[in-house]
């Protein structure tokens, strides 16, 4: 009996102590009247932290901003108050996340998670307790595919895409009358790149295209000398690659080692070509002539620069020492859509705003930071005015060559690619 | 440079004072150290402590608070049924996950494929990772310390690949890395889902008390017997006629079982599978060390270390915000360290000896 | 399949192979004497790729000079987390049954300590350094082979080689190769123990400085880089022979080739699989590796 007993009395204060800490949780959310809680779930450690430092930085930004103009005018200047938590890529702790946010922080609105496989169960738990969720980032396409009412995207679905790298190509076969016929393909194994290529594999049979190669390989390579042979050997005329940063650097960097030409260039879905701390490791001839889609446009034209963008674009330069990402701006922009919101509901009521996210239609102001020309939900949350550009890299910048409308009339894409030997 | 050599050679015949007993009494497998008593009082405590925690969701109606405790239950879980391999045969397995995979994607498939219920597809989930273990376990049985957690490793992380890489297999569709949704069907006791917290906690609970009752049945079982003695001293034990191979199989069948119902729960819980976390390597990990700082080869050390480690990720994690990147994890590696180095059998075991010196443990708190 | 192709397979093959078995090296020399496994490997070359990498960012210093820091700097982590951290543990199961999961653990929680520290201190952004020498790429054929990969492959050669001969012929090599056969008996003939320890992690964690001031010239740095070198050298090392220092060497060659040819025929994610079926097949069917005396 005894040692039993000094198992249960260990047992009990340890459970105690355990319950004690979790009590301290739930005091610290003194919820008050004149703030709005916002919450974001994001990858905030583990192998996706950059993109997830690089949203929190954006969104913080347009919160400051949205506070020091006024709060939310419609609710007296009520301030805006973040709430992040970090899902570390696994979808168990988003979702706990999530039940925490939604439970004790009490948020009026949920965003986030990047990652497909943290954002798909997640944004469930917040159909469950009628929260509304604005994705930032996740791709995958069942996300606003479900028939769920409280689930927003503005960015793109994964199958846009896909098709936007092949409207670009076929785009620029039509201006020029040359082009591919035979492509590579070559991803990450991952849920992303897997699912990019399944939907390119699709599209490029569609179109006639003929895929000579098709090739994943696991996250985190330190070599891809085999791979690039096997490229080499056959011999297609583009390349369609889906990397994360530190891969796409290491296949950037081997491409140009080992000169091996593309006629028609390689294709890039963003990812690593997107990041700005990519473009601060490489060597800008590695990247020289890439086509990459870019979920924003880069050398954005329409319209006048506001003022909040300069004001966005310095900072975030200031605190993480490079230029604006795509992440970033995403996560910008979803604050000034979750604004407009909260303005037209007067309220910060879960119910009433997730009506009021629904009716969004936004044509103009800094919510369009992320590139687009109106956000405006379908039945299913997903903004059907979503769309990337495909930019091609000249000269050292990134300049949109797909759609054709979005192309500065400088913009003279090259096409063929020059072989490296005949670069300057 | 030399090979490997048995690392016994060192010091030839001194085993750890803890182990000394078991072995030296090889005569009488029947009769145990301990009394009966002192066993049947564990039982009692396990009963007493299931009813206390089943009648929480009465007094506990917040949902968040309910879902943290399911959170570090489930952990709690897992780390009993790592345990009782693990802990009583004395090597690191840092691939139990593989286990955990199975059962979750077997629920998951039995489910949306054959219409299974998850109270029959848990088991089953849980049936084809002991039939896994058994495949694995059989080999890498022979391999010790080192060798045999970096097999368990590579055999998980073989598994995972695979799953990633694979849509369909046999007609089968494993989905690849975008991992298996549970289908909704709202509030429904066959197909384990609820709309409330409650339920999921009182089948962990549930879940969690057959596990302790398991391990509890080992220590007083021949079975715990022998792998006691095969931890002490192999060759010893091997002498006597106690067939390690044999005895080690049938705990590790056991200890996968209860691993693969564990991912059978998880995906019922969560609603999603993924090879990326259900296989991967860190759920491997969170096992091992819950069990060891909180003390392996013991009832409730395991329940202990996630009673423990799993609030302080969440809590860490609650109040920095992510504002300090992978700071949980650092300490996590800290307390990893210092229990090695200071409490090598877990703190269970401090935390024992200071009740007893508080008097709180009553007569023969010394034994 | 293209026998000109394979040929440079072949070649490719070995030049990573060869710069597995170098990184692996210290790897094997620690458990060899110790009998520790290193968990935290990866993590010693991760720093090892960030020292190199904030040297040129800071000071200018290209990789390829960085060496006459890295390699004492690593030498003191080395050293340092074996006389704090692993010694203590020794000490106290000098008189017990050795338990090398216990050493395993320790390890694990350095590994786990370093990557995230580093991540909270050099952020998870992906860096990455250059060297200002002009390397022009040898051309075999239409295909050029990289210099930098081949200075690492050749560093690796000839550390293995200097290191057996030194384990040979100095005192203090002999000493640590004493301590390894037989530590009780290296004891009683008045060898300091903790101190050959201390030197031979030391020595490990310098081989890994070296090779991070090598590889930081074209292996992209981030806070995880550690993971796929450390989980690389634990298949080199035990398909090499575990303590081996030549076998290090044939362990990486092996499996670089293995890998080069075996992802000309299948993608990727499979040579993946094959190689962890590979490393557990050697250690089921023979586990004193290749080069190791069964």
């Amino acid at each position: 009996m005894t040692t039993s007993f000094s198992r249960r009395v260990a047992l009990r204060g340890a459970l105690a102590l355990s319950a004690a800490a979790f009590a301290t949780t739930a005091q610290v959310q003194a919820q008050s009247q004149t703030e709005i809680s916002v919450g974001w779930v994001l990858p905030l450690s583990g192998g996706s932290a950059a993109i997830g430092q690089q949203a929190r930085t954006g969104v913080q930004i347009a919160v400051d901003q949205i506070n020091a103009a006024g709060g939310i005018k419609a609710l007296n200047g009520a301030k805006l108050k973040l709430v992040f938590a970090d899902s570390q890529s696994k979808p168990d702790i988003g979702v706990s996340e999530t039940e925490r946010l939604i439970q004790r922080e009490n948020v009026a609105v949920m965003s986030g998670a990047f990652n497909s496989a943290v954002t798909f169960p997640a944004t469930e738990v917040a159909e469950r307790y009628k929260t509304p969720w604005i994705v930032m980032g996740a791709v995958k396409d069942e996300i606003t595919e479900r028939n769920f009412k409280y689930v927003f995207r503005i960015n793109n679905k994964a199958t846009y895409d896909a098709r936007e790298q092949l409207d670009a190509i076929d785009l620029l076969k039509k201006e020029t009358g040359q082009g591919p016929k035979t492509l590579a393909m070559f991803y990450e194994g991952s849920d992303w790149g897997r699912s990019h290529a399944a939907n390119v594999r699709k599209l490029a049979k569609e179109r006639g295209y003929t895929l000579v190669l098709d090739e994943a390989a696991p996250p985190n390579q330190v070599d891809f000398s085999a791979q690039l042979l096997k490229i080499r050997a056959a011999k297609p005329d583009a390349l369609i690659a889906a990397f994360y940063t530190p891969d796409h650097l290491l296949l950037s960097r081997q491409m140009l080692e080992q000169q091996l030409n593309l006629p028609y260039g390689v294709h890039s879905v963003g990812g690593g070509t997107e990041d700005p701390s990519f473009y601060k490791a490489i060597s800008p001839k590695a990247v020289a002539y890439y086509f990459v889609q870019e979920d924003r446009q880069v050398d954005a034209l329409q319209g006048e620069r506001l003022p909040e963008f300069a004001d966005v674009e310095a900072k975030f330069k200031a605190q993480l020492g490079y230029d604006m990402s795509a992440y970033g701006a995403q996560g910008f922009a979803v604050m000034y859509v979750i604004k407009d919101a909260l303005e037209r509901a007067r309220s910060a009521e879960r119910q009433v705003l997730r009506d009021a996210v629904a009716a969004t239609d936004i044509t103009a102001g800094p919510a369009l930071y992320a590139g687009y020309q109106r956000i405006k939900f379908d039945e299913q949350g997903q903004n059907t005015f979503a769309h990337g550009a495909i930019s091609q890299n000249l000269n050292g910048q990134r300049r949109t060559v797909w759609p054709a409308e979005s192309r500065s009339p400088d913009t003279k894409p090259a096409w063929p690619v020059p072989a490296f030997g005949a670069r300057s | 440079m030399t090979t490997a050599r048995p690392d016994r050679l060192r010091s030839p015949t001194v085993p750890r004072p803890d182990e000394i007993r078991a072995p030296s009494l090889p005569a009488a497998p029947g009769r145990r150290p301990r009394d009966a008593g002192t066993g049947f009082g564990t039982l009692g405590l396990i009963a007493l402590m299931t009813l206390a925690a089943m009648a929480l969701p009465l007094v506990v109606t917040d949902s968040y608070l309910l879902h943290s405790c399911i959170v570090v239950l489930f952990f709690a879980y897992m780390a009993t049924a790592w345990n009782f391999v693990c802990g009583y045969v004395g090597q690191l397995s840092i691939g139990h996950a593989m286990f955990a995979g199975i059962g979750g994607y077997a629920t998951v498939l039995l489910f949306t494929g054959l219409g299974l219920s998850p109270w029959l597809g848990m088991p089953v989930g849980g049936l084809l990772a002991a039939l896994l273990s058994v495949v694995v376990g059989y080999p890498t049985f022979r391999l010790r310390g080192p060798y045999f957690a970096l097999t368990t490793i590579a055999f998980a992380e073989m598994i995972r690949i695979w799953v990633e890489n694979t849509d369909t297999v046999l007609g089968i569709p494993l989905n690849g890395a975008a991992g298996l949704t549970v289908p909704l069907r709202g509030e429904s006791l066959a197909a384990l889902q609820f709309n409330g917290k409650a339920p999921y906690y009182w089948v962990i609970v549930g879940l969690l008390a057959g596990a302790l009752t398991a391990t509890w049945w080992l220590e007083h079982s021949k079975l715990g017997f022998y792998l006691k003695a095969i931890r002490g001293d192999r060759d010893a034990a091997e002498s006597l006629g106690i067939s390690p191979a044999r005895y080690q199989l049938v705990a590790l069948a056991i200890s996968a079982f209860m691993t693969g119902i564990g991912g059978g729960f998880y995906a019922q819980f969560f609603r999603y599978v993924n090879a990326e976390r259900l296989i991967g390597v860190d759920l491997s990990i969170d096992m091992a060390l819950m069990s060891i700082i909180g003390g392996q080869g013991t009832v409730f050390g395991p329940l202990l270390g996630a009673v423990l480690l799993a609030p302080l990720a969440e809590i860490t994690r609650g109040h920095l915000g992510g504002s300090l990147l992978g700071l949980h994890i650092v300490v996590y590696g800290i307390i990893l360290m210092l229990a090695v180095l200071y409490l090598p059998k877990g703190l269970i075991a401090p935390l024992r000896s200071l009740l007893a010196r508080l008097g709180l443990l009553g007569r023969g708190g010394r034994r | 399949m293209d026998p000109l192709i394979l040929s440079f397979a072949l070649v490719n093959g070995l030049l990573i192979g060869g710069i597995y078995g170098g990184v692996a090296l210290g790897l094997s020399l620690i458990f060899g004497v110790m009998r520790v496994v290193n968990f935290a490997h990866g993590s010693l070359l991760m720093l090892a790729l960030y020292a190199a990498f904030w040297l040129q960012a800071l000071a200018g210093i290209d990789p390829y000079a960085s060496v006459v820091v890295t390699v004492p700097l690593l030498f003191a982590v080395g050293f340092l987390i074996q006389s704090v951290v692993i010694a203590p543990l020794i000490r106290r199961e000098s008189a017990l049954v050795v338990e090398p999961l216990s050493a395993l653990l320790l390890t694990a929680g350095v590994y786990l300590v370093i990557d995230n520290l580093a991540l909270m201190a050099f952020g998870p952004d992906v860096r990455s350094a250059s060297t200002s020498l002009a390397l022009a790429p040898l051309m075999l054929g239409p295909i050029p082979v990289n210099m930098q990969r081949l200075i690492a492959f050749s560093a690796a050669i000839l550390a293995a080689v200097l290191l057996s001969l030194w384990l040979r012929s100095t005192r203090l090599g002999r000493a640590i190769r004493a301590t390894a056969q037989n530590r009780d008996a290296a004891v009683l003939s008045g060898i300091d123990v903790p101190m050959i320890y201390a030197v031979t992690f030391g020595i490990g964690a310098a081989l890994l400085g070296l090779f991070g001031s090598l590889l930081a010239t074209f292996i992209p740095i981030t806070p995880q880089v550690g993971l796929s070198f450390g989980i690389r050298s634990f298949i080199v090392v035990v398909l090499g022979g575990i303590g081996s220092i030549p076998g290090s060497i044939v362990g990486g060659l092996v499996i670089g080739v293995f890998e080069a040819l075996a992802s000309q025929f299948v993608p990727a994610t499979s040579a993946a699989i094959l190689s962890l079926g590979l490393f557990i097949l050697i250690l089921l069917v023979r586990p004193s590796g290749l080069m190791g005396r069964a």
